[in-house]
């Protein structure tokens, strides 16, 4: 005899779902209208491409990088700024949370690239999960998402069989600040793109100050950043380097040790996972990144004390 | 790379990379561009016109591009590894993505590796403009097209309608297309490799068309030998070519082309095979045999799997100019080229499945090629007539009732002035196109009026460009008579002045000249070639003279290298030529330059008589009564017993030379 199912109130399940993500540490979250991704994204790229009874899609966000991370030199930048695994983790629990209360088939979303299409493709695009959710906008640094009072965030999504009420988009766009719209009326660039070690970031501001174009040169960014992709190249180069005068194995030696190739030794030993943009230097000096009211932990937990003083008094 | 197939495996060339790759790089994640914030406003539409700016991956790039996955893949790798100071290198396969599973890629590189590596002599030599490959590609006149992909299509569309009707001989799109997959399996276990040339020499049958499609479906070339051609030119041919086999019938009208073939192999050295078609030959593979081998091949494969499948950008043809000034040029095309400028062509004139397709032209020339290409992208049946004759035309209207002709303006002639049109239906007729040479008005307003159903179009195309320009079903008579009509889809012309090369306005006379996607890259190993035929601003000079009138339509008017320079005093001979057929003593009449110490060029009659020979006087007395200036009479006649000709029915004015001399 088949289970019947307890009827479950779409808008209850809901609070209950953002709840739980909020509580287990994300900074925001909310639900992605299915369709509109349906719409937007390519085929082979859609929810239902990897889950085919998907009815909902749950984007959140966690925090970017403590205030600390911003005050580390570049290099260091480069291993610390990432902070995308406890996304991941809270996903990871949301799907059996909403597996285990409501008795809907749900799945933590790869983040994975489709190697097979490409380099930086996506099998799912998160990005636009959390766009379409309301919790992160298209800014004027690449991929990067903003969002008025987190700044920048890291994303996950879940997908379920649970149908969910979606969100709106944001209302209006963060990016770019009223600062960023000066700067670039001065300069004809805004921080991010004045900054950028590869200058891999230009754009235009229309009238309104409000985002007109958006050029992204992945391939430099990458360059700067990816160096783990550099490994057949420095082989390569190494086995060309032959053994160098009277046999010493100077020339290979180096190739392989060469300042240019240092940071993607270190990448391979401590397994650090960089895609792209992991310099971080365009969300270092991008106003919202770091100054958003809720980006900064520390003003984050000053905040939640005067509410709790507050409350008390 | 890819499964770890190099870039020759995969059919990379260093062309191919100079040709796609900036926009193959432009269009893949490397680049980000966006307008406005369309996501975030839902706004779809806004999302769409940004969707190549947001990155395209590999398999949507080879989609519209015209390439294969693994091509894109290895020209993105190669750029970015030129573009970006540390190389970049992807691992591939690492998820399967619902499209191909890693057995298959192994299975497709263990086929490739036994085929051995591609021939990529032709793919090299078609070097394209990036810039233009882009405008083609995004204007969509450039979508991948290839035979075998429209071949497939039609096998599942309409099985069972038929494609090609030869005589008795019916093969319906299901067959057609199960018989060009067996025989192309029989060449590739014959060792056919990809971007290899074939040959071929057979009459409009329907092993032509089933040695073309094979040919194509293992991404080789083919090229093509006028019926006829004897042992000289297709020595010629054949070696220029660098063919790697041949296919031809046992006997042509007495002569044993597989034979002939045959005893020159000892000074070709890149010819290894020897086909028969049209049954079997005793000692040599046939279509016959390739097909059974290919399909006990099929049959014995433990994954059925073939190598890599024919993409847009692969060398389709390897052509030779019908040469009327000089030796045959080598005119190497791609499917993009070819086949887009069909496609497109197909609406513009009103082709339909419904099509029965007649073509007089042979298919060894391109504009019987063509119209197979309207056929093959609409799924219109192909009716066969292997060998042209004004009784043997009527019959095949009356058996087969084509709804679409292709002719020569010379086939025309012959039905019109042996009255094999009186009486005739034509009514089945809903359009004739007539090319291959200069349409006099009086043989298209004699065609049209016995067409009670349907109207005539003119056409003018060459071996660099297949259709150049046309009229359209919808013209006035007086358009299609008169005219060839405006350019194909995407195709631009214009006159320029031949000594300044300034462009001049409609009206004025001038040298043709064409660019468009259907436009070939260049003369195959032949710079000096290529350095006369192409202007400073990538046109294409035709040789042609011609008026381009304020509608767009192209009136041709000569050939510049006809022109006659007369101590400085320019003239085309061309309505002179025509004078002087018309005169009862002559057969038939050119004008060539013979040099002059005094003026540099006068102008020179060559004459075949009718019976007994004109005399110089007598001929221009009567030019000078039909009103010819006396600048512009003939200075010298040559009395010839024949005209040199091509294949095609051109005179070969090139070779019209004063008696010793």
């Amino acid at each position: 005899m088949a289970r019947a199912k307890t009827p479950v109130d779409p808008g209850a399940a809901k609070e209950a779902i953002l709840g739980y993500c909020l509580k287990k540490g994300a900074l925001a979250a909310g639900v992605a209208d299915l369709e509109a991704i349906n719409r937007i994204a390519p085929p082979g790229h859609r929810p239902a491409d990897l889950m085919p009874r998907v009815k909902s899609v749950i984007s959140l966000g966690v925090g970017g990088q403590t205030q600390g991370a911003w005050t580390l030199p570049a290099k260091a930048m480069a291993y610390f700024g990432s902070t995308e695994t406890r996304a991941y983790g809270i996903a990871y629990g949301l799907s059996f949370m909403i597996e285990n209360r409501y008795k809907a088939r749900s799945v933590y979303c790869p983040p994975d690239l489709d190697n097979e299409e490409g380099p930086r493709v996506p099998l799912q695009s998160l990005k636009l999960h959390a766009e379409l959710a309301g919790i992160g906008a298209r800014s004027l640094a690449g991929d990067i998402l903003l969002h008025p009072e987190f700044g920048y965030m890291y994303f996950a999504s879940v997908f379920t069989e649970l149908e969910l009420p979606p969100d709106e988009p944001m209302a209006e766009n963060p990016c770019p600040a009223p600062s960023c719209v000066e700067l670039y009326r001065k300069q004809g660039r805004t921080p991010c793109m004045k900054f950028c070690p590869a200058q891999c970031l230009s754009g235009s501001i229309d009238a309104a100050g409000r985002q007109e174009s958006m050029t992204y040169e992945m391939s430099k960014c990458a360059e700067l950043s990816e160096q783990y992709e550099a490994l057949p190249h420095i082989l390569a180069n190494a086995m060309a380097a032959g053994d160098g005068p009277a046999g010493s194995g100077r020339a290979r030696e180096d190739v392989l040790f060469d300042p240019d190739h240092s940071m993607f030794w270190y990448k391979m030993s401590v397994g650090s996972g960089g895609l792209l943009g992991q310099c971080f230097e365009c969300m270092r000096v991008c106003p919202i990144a770091t100054q958003a009211p809720l980006a900064d932990p520390i003003r984050r937990a000053e905040a939640r004390d005067a509410a709790a003083e507050d409350g008390a008094t | 790379m890819t499964s770890g197939r190099n870039r020759r495996q995969v059919g990379v060339s260093e062309a191919m990379i100079e040709s796609f790759g900036d926009l193959i790089f432009d269009w893949s994640h490397n680049l980000q561009v966006r307008h406005g914030d369309p996501i975030r406003l839902r706004d779809v539409a806004g999302y769409e016109a940004n969707r190549v700016g947001a990155g395209l991956s590999d398999i949507e790039i080879a989609g519209r591009i015209g390439l294969s996955h693994q091509q894109v893949t290895v020209i993105r790798n190669m750029v970015e590894r030129r573009r970006i100071r540390t190389d970049t290198y992807y691992r591939l396969n690492s998820l399967g993505g619902g499209r191909r599973y890693r057995a298959e890629e192994e299975a497709e590189a263990e086929a490739e590796a036994a085929a051995g590596p591609a021939d990529d002599r032709l793919a090299e030599s078609i070097r394209l403009d990036p810039a233009r490959v882009r405008g083609f590609v995004e204007g969509g006149f450039w979508a991948g097209d290839t035979l075998a992909g429209w071949l497939d299509g039609h096998a599942r569309a309409r099985p069972d309608q038929v494609a090609v009707q030869d005589g008795e001989r019916a093969l319906t799109w299901r067959e057609l297309a199960t018989r060009v997959r067996d025989i192309a399996g029989g060449l590739r276990a014959l060792g056919l490799r990809p971007g290899e040339v074939v040959a071929v020499q057979l009459p409009n049958g329907a092993d032509y068309l089933l040695a073309y499609l094979a040919i194509a479906a293992v991404r080789a070339v083919m090229t093509t030998i006028y019926l006829p051609y004897r042992q000289r030119e297709m020595q010629a041919l054949l070696a220029h070519s660098r063919a790697a086999a041949f296919i031809g019938l046992a006997d042509l009208k007495g002569f044993d082309p597989l034979d002939t073939v045959a005893g020159l192999q000892g000074g070709l050295p890149h010819l290894r095979h020897v086909i028969a078609a049209g049954g079997a030959s005793p000692g040599r593979p046939s279509l016959d045999s390739l097909a059974e081998d290919g399909a006990a091949a099929r049959a014995q494969g433990s994954r059925g799997i073939e190598p890599g499948q024919p993409v847009g950008a692969d060398p389709l043809l390897l052509l030779y100019t019908s040469g009327t000034t000089a030796e045959p040029k080598a005119v190497p095309l791609t499917a993009h080229m070819m086949l887009g400028n069909a496609r497109l062509g197909a609406a513009e004139h009103g082709f339909t499945a419904q099509e029965r397709v007649l073509s007089l032209a042979p298919f060894g020339h391109l504009f019987g090629l063509y119209s197979f290409h309207l056929a093959l992208y609409t799924g219109a049946t192909n009716v066969l007539l292997p060998e042209f004759s004004p009784p043997g035309f009527v019959a095949a209207i009356a058996a087969q009732r084509p709804t679409a002709l292709f002719a020569a303006p010379a086939h025309i002639a012959a039905c019109l002035g042996g009255g094999f049109l009186e009486g005739q239906d034509l009514s089945c007729l809903r359009l004739a196109i007539l090319s291959g040479a200069q349409v006099s008005p009086a043989i298209a307003e004699g065609l049209a009026a016995r067409m009670t159903a349907g109207s005539v179009s003119q056409l003018w195309g060459m071996t660099e460009m297949q259709a150049g320009t046309y009229t359209r079903p919808g013209d006035p008579l007086a358009i299609a008579a008169a005219t060839a009509g405006r350019p194909s889809p995407g195709g631009e012309i214009r006159t320029v002045d031949p000594d300044s090369g300034a462009v001049l306005p409609a009206g004025a006379e001038g040298e043709l000249q064409f660019r468009g996607p259907g436009l070939f890259a260049g003369y195959h190993d032949n710079p000096a070639a290529n350095e006369a035929a192409f202007s400073a601003d990538g046109w294409f000079r035709t040789g042609d003279l011609a008026v381009i009138d304020t509608g767009g339509n192209l009136c041709l008017t000569g050939r510049s290298k006809d022109i006659i320079n007369r101590g400085g005093v320019k003239f085309n001979p061309l309505d002179v030529e025509r004078l002087l057929d018309a005169h009862p003593k002559v057969a038939q009449a050119a004008i060539a330059p013979v040099p002059d110490p005094v003026l540099g060029e006068r102008a020179c009659a060559y004459v075949v008589p009718a019976g007994e020979p004109p005399t110089l006087e007598e001929l221009c007395a009567w030019l000078t009564a039909q009103g010819i200036a006396r600048t512009r009479l003939p200075e010298r006649l040559e009395i010839l017993a024949e005209m040199p000709m091509t294949a095609t029915r051109k005179i070969i004015k090139g070779r019209l030379k004063p008696a010793g001399t």
